[in-house]
């Protein structure tokens, strides 16, 4: 499927700023789901950023000006060509080891109600897979369900909004209220409850943070999910959000550890999230 | 191990001089009898005239203190250093490999020669090193390997220090010193100069300059300010070999390269000695709070732009938990095995081992894995119940914090105390250079616990300094 996507993003970095600095994981790459057809970022000091590969295997940029206007506006634009391959990333060459991802972080503590039921499940080989599907869907039922959800979500979503500190997330999600609904679980909510069950149970697990084309069931078209190791398969995605495998609606922007180390914008000056003037995921023709 | 007698560098068991030690036996001999008390308060005078100072953190007096200077040196002989260095390189050489290594393929986890999690679960380990190339491979260019003798050829690592070791401006200060309080010795002996480190110094950050640096590269020293404990020896650095002293105020990112701040307008910076942790190098990237750092710092870094002396992340290779595998380390990558010995470490995590600890505190080491500088540490010999029981809490509450090593007979030297001169317990910290090549200051710093029987040579504990010389053939 091939998609366009278009993103304006704004950062207030204030009056009277002498240096603006900024890390920027905005690009996506192509691979075994996707291919970038055309991709383009404008800002000020684009045209001199230094672009490198970061340690996770993303494709970053440091953008530099020298006194900013008090708001720096970013125009993302690209189309992609997306591949359904039912979530199955592979092995890519010289991709980093997997191992990597059992790390635990701050973002992705085990949550115990979903830890609990998969502590004595069979993880390895063939039963490896099935146990990833059956994660997926506690996750969904522990974060999104009725009963449990409110604490959960409050908390997390709350997290996001008051820890300026904790460098802009890509995931503020402001179309989530405007839907009708109470609003659900941020996706990086989903994303750190899979990743950290699945690094409890060993099972390196990576968060990926992305678009989303024809969003639905609360979630924006600003997406993240996750991708789990398997030793015969490789890396397979999975959406916990949205409850099954990614498909050629998603589209893969950077991969980490967690939302903290695949922020979209990262600054100094050190600035809450940026806000997202425009952003529109649609499938071309 | 701590029932054996030390081992003095000084004398043989039957009360007869060494070797090495014999000219200055002799020359002891024709000194007056106030002598020595002179030349020592020359030696306190000339030190504070040159204002090397440090601070003691957690002191209530919490000023600057003098680091005392014992005015008798300390001697190797050419063939214990040909043999020591020898084992220093092989260490520095294989910890660079497996430095490499994990911050690539991790070929030493996969083949299960140290445990996956204790590296990539290690907060010392830094992810965002991953797969990134500094130049000629080096990680750690600046090493100070601490070691200490038990017997003749009986030398002990006890730490290899690859983050920023400090204390080389004492190694060089105390050259200087000796040199102007006892000219005459240099001319009866003929010692191994070391006056050549800032140069070697400089020479080593030019040969691991960006690919992409035309002309001489521009190198600078990055020091957190003059409230750091090592200020003094920052300035001392950066003036021995010429290179300009930098906050991280005086530095910024540009189109993806550092320039510093000059009179004369900016000035592309290529390589820098930092000597800011890790985690406050670059708000960007790490610690969003670090007023010390330059934003930005970390991805000109990675985009092969500038770079950085040592490289983030060398702190899992000299973490205490990991030092245990040095020796596994060393045969993995060079197929060797180990010229200097590790000091046998239990493990507080294996119940078998914890066990043994907490029966035998009063004869073991006790140090926190992430600790430095002599703090947050238990020597059982010199330690009260109280202490002991302290850390018996500590040790069950966290028991991975913790590493706990035999109390090891360090060797003595001949020191002058206010007694006269009587032996007291030294270590050594050679410094090693490894750029192009792999260059070792012959000497490095002696570290004399001057109390009476004290085996805790750290300047923040009450330990002095003493020159070290290795003499020439």
């Amino acid at each position: 499927m091939k998609i366009a996507i278009r993103h304006d993003l704004s950062l207030v970095l204030g009056p009277g700023v002498q240096r603006g600095v900024e890390h920027l994981l905005l690009t996506p790459q192509s691979g075994p789901t996707q291919n970038v057809l055309g991709w383009t970022i404008e800002m000020p000091g684009i045209e001199t950023a230094a672009t490198f590969i970061d340690g996770f295997g993303n494709r970053a940029h440091l953008v530099s000006q020298v006194k900013p206007e008090a708001e720096l506006l970013i125009a993302v634009s690209g189309t992609i060509e997306t591949i359904d391959r039912n979530g199955v990333i592979g092995k890519p060459w010289g991709d980093t080891p997997p191992a990597l991802y059992r790390r635990p972080t701050a973002e992705t503590k085990p949550i115990g109600a979903i830890t609990s039921k998969f502590r004595t499940a069979p993880r390895t080989g063939a039963d490896r897979i099935p146990l990833l599907h059956a994660l997926m869907t506690r996750v969904a039922e522990v974060i999104g369900g009725p009963e449990e959800a409110p604490a959960q979500a409050q908390s997390q979503t709350g997290d996001d909004a008051t820890h300026s500190q904790s460098q802009s997330q890509s995931q503020s999600a402001p179309e989530a209220s405007t839907t009708e609904a109470a609003p659900r679980p941020p996706a990086s909510a989903y994303a750190h409850a899979f990743i950290g069950t699945a690094r409890a149970l060993e099972i390196p697990a990576r968060y990926v943070s992305g678009y989303l084309a024809l969003a639905e069931d609360g979630a924006t078209a600003l997406h993240a999910w996750v991708e789990a190791w398997d030793d015969g398969l490789g890396w397979i995605a999975f959406d916990p959000m949205l409850g099954y495998c990614p498909t050629d609606r998603h589209v893969r922007i950077a991969v980490g550890l967690d939302a903290a180390s695949t922020p979209m914008v990262r600054s100094v000056p050190v600035v809450s999230s940026p806000e997202n003037r425009e952003l529109s995921v649609s499938v071309a023709q | 191990m701590s029932q054996t007698p030390p081992f003095d560098e000084m004398h043989n068991a039957d009360g007869t001089i060494r070797e090495p030690y014999l000219i200055l036996e002799e020359w002891l001999k024709e000194q007056p009898p106030q002598a020595l008390s002179l030349m020592s308060a020359d030696a306190e005078s000339l030190f504070r005239r040159l204002g090397i100072t440090f601070a003691v953190y957690g002191s209530n007096e919490g000023t600057e203190k003098l680091i005392p200077f014992d005015i008798i040196p300390r001697i190797i002989s050419a063939m214990e250093w040909r043999r020591l260095s020898k084992g220093i390189e092989q260490r520095v050489r294989a910890l660079n490999a497996f430095l490499y290594d994990i911050y690539h393929r991790q070929e030493i986890l996969k083949a299960g020669r140290v445990p996956e999690k204790l590296i990539l679960n290690n907060s010392a380990f830094c992810p965002e090193m991953m797969g990134l190339d500094p130049t000629r491979g080096v990680y750690s260019h600046i090493i100070g390997v601490d070691i200490v003798r038990v017997g003749p050829d009986d030398f002990y690592v006890l730490e290899d220090n690859l983050r920023t070791p400090s204390g080389v401006s004492y190694m060089l200060e105390n050259r200087e010193a000796m040199l102007q309080l006892a000219p005459e010795l240099f001319q009866r002996f003929k010692v191994a100069p070391v006056d050549s480190y800032p140069e070697t110094l400089r020479r080593t950050m030019e040969s691991v300059a960006p690919e992409n640096t035309k002309g001489a590269p521009n190198l600078v020293v990055l020091t957190p300010g003059i409230y750091n404990s090592a200020y003094f020896e920052h300035s001392f650095l950066a003036d021995q070999m010429g290179a300009e002293l930098c906050e991280g105020q005086d530095l910024f990112v540009e189109d993806g390269m550092v320039y510093m701040r000059t009179t004369t307008g900016p000035e592309r910076v290529h390589v820098i000695y930092r000597r800011i942790d890790d985690d406050f190098l670059d708000p960007l990237t790490f610690r969003p709070d670090s007023m010390l750092g330059v934003p930005g710092l970390f991805d000109a870094y990675r985009a092969g732009n500038v770079t950085l002396v040592n490289a983030p992340g060398t702190g899992i290779a000299d973490d205490k938990a990991v030092y245990t595998y040095v020796p596994e380390i060393i045969e993995f990558y060079l197929g060797e095995k180990a010229l200097l010995k590790n000091v046998p470490t239990y493990n507080c995590t294996n119940d078998e081992e914890r066990a043994y600890v907490l029966d035998h505190l009063e004869e073991l080491v006790v140090k926190e894995v992430h600790g430095s500088g002599g703090y947050g540490m238990l020597v059982g010999p010199a330690s009260t119940k109280q202490m002991r029981e302290e850390f018996r809490k500590k040790i069950l509450a966290r028991p991975d914090n913790y590493i706990v090593q035999p109390t090891l007979a360090l060797s003595t030297c001949p020191t002058f105390v206010e007694k006269g001169i009587a032996p007291r317990h030294v270590d050594l910290r050679p410094y090693v250079l490894v750029g192009d090549d792999v260059r070792i200051t012959p000497g490095g710093l002696t570290r004399v616990a001057l109390k009476k029987g004290s085996l805790v040579v750290n300047s923040s504990q009450g330990g002095g300094t003493k020159d070290t010389w290795v003499l020439e053939d």
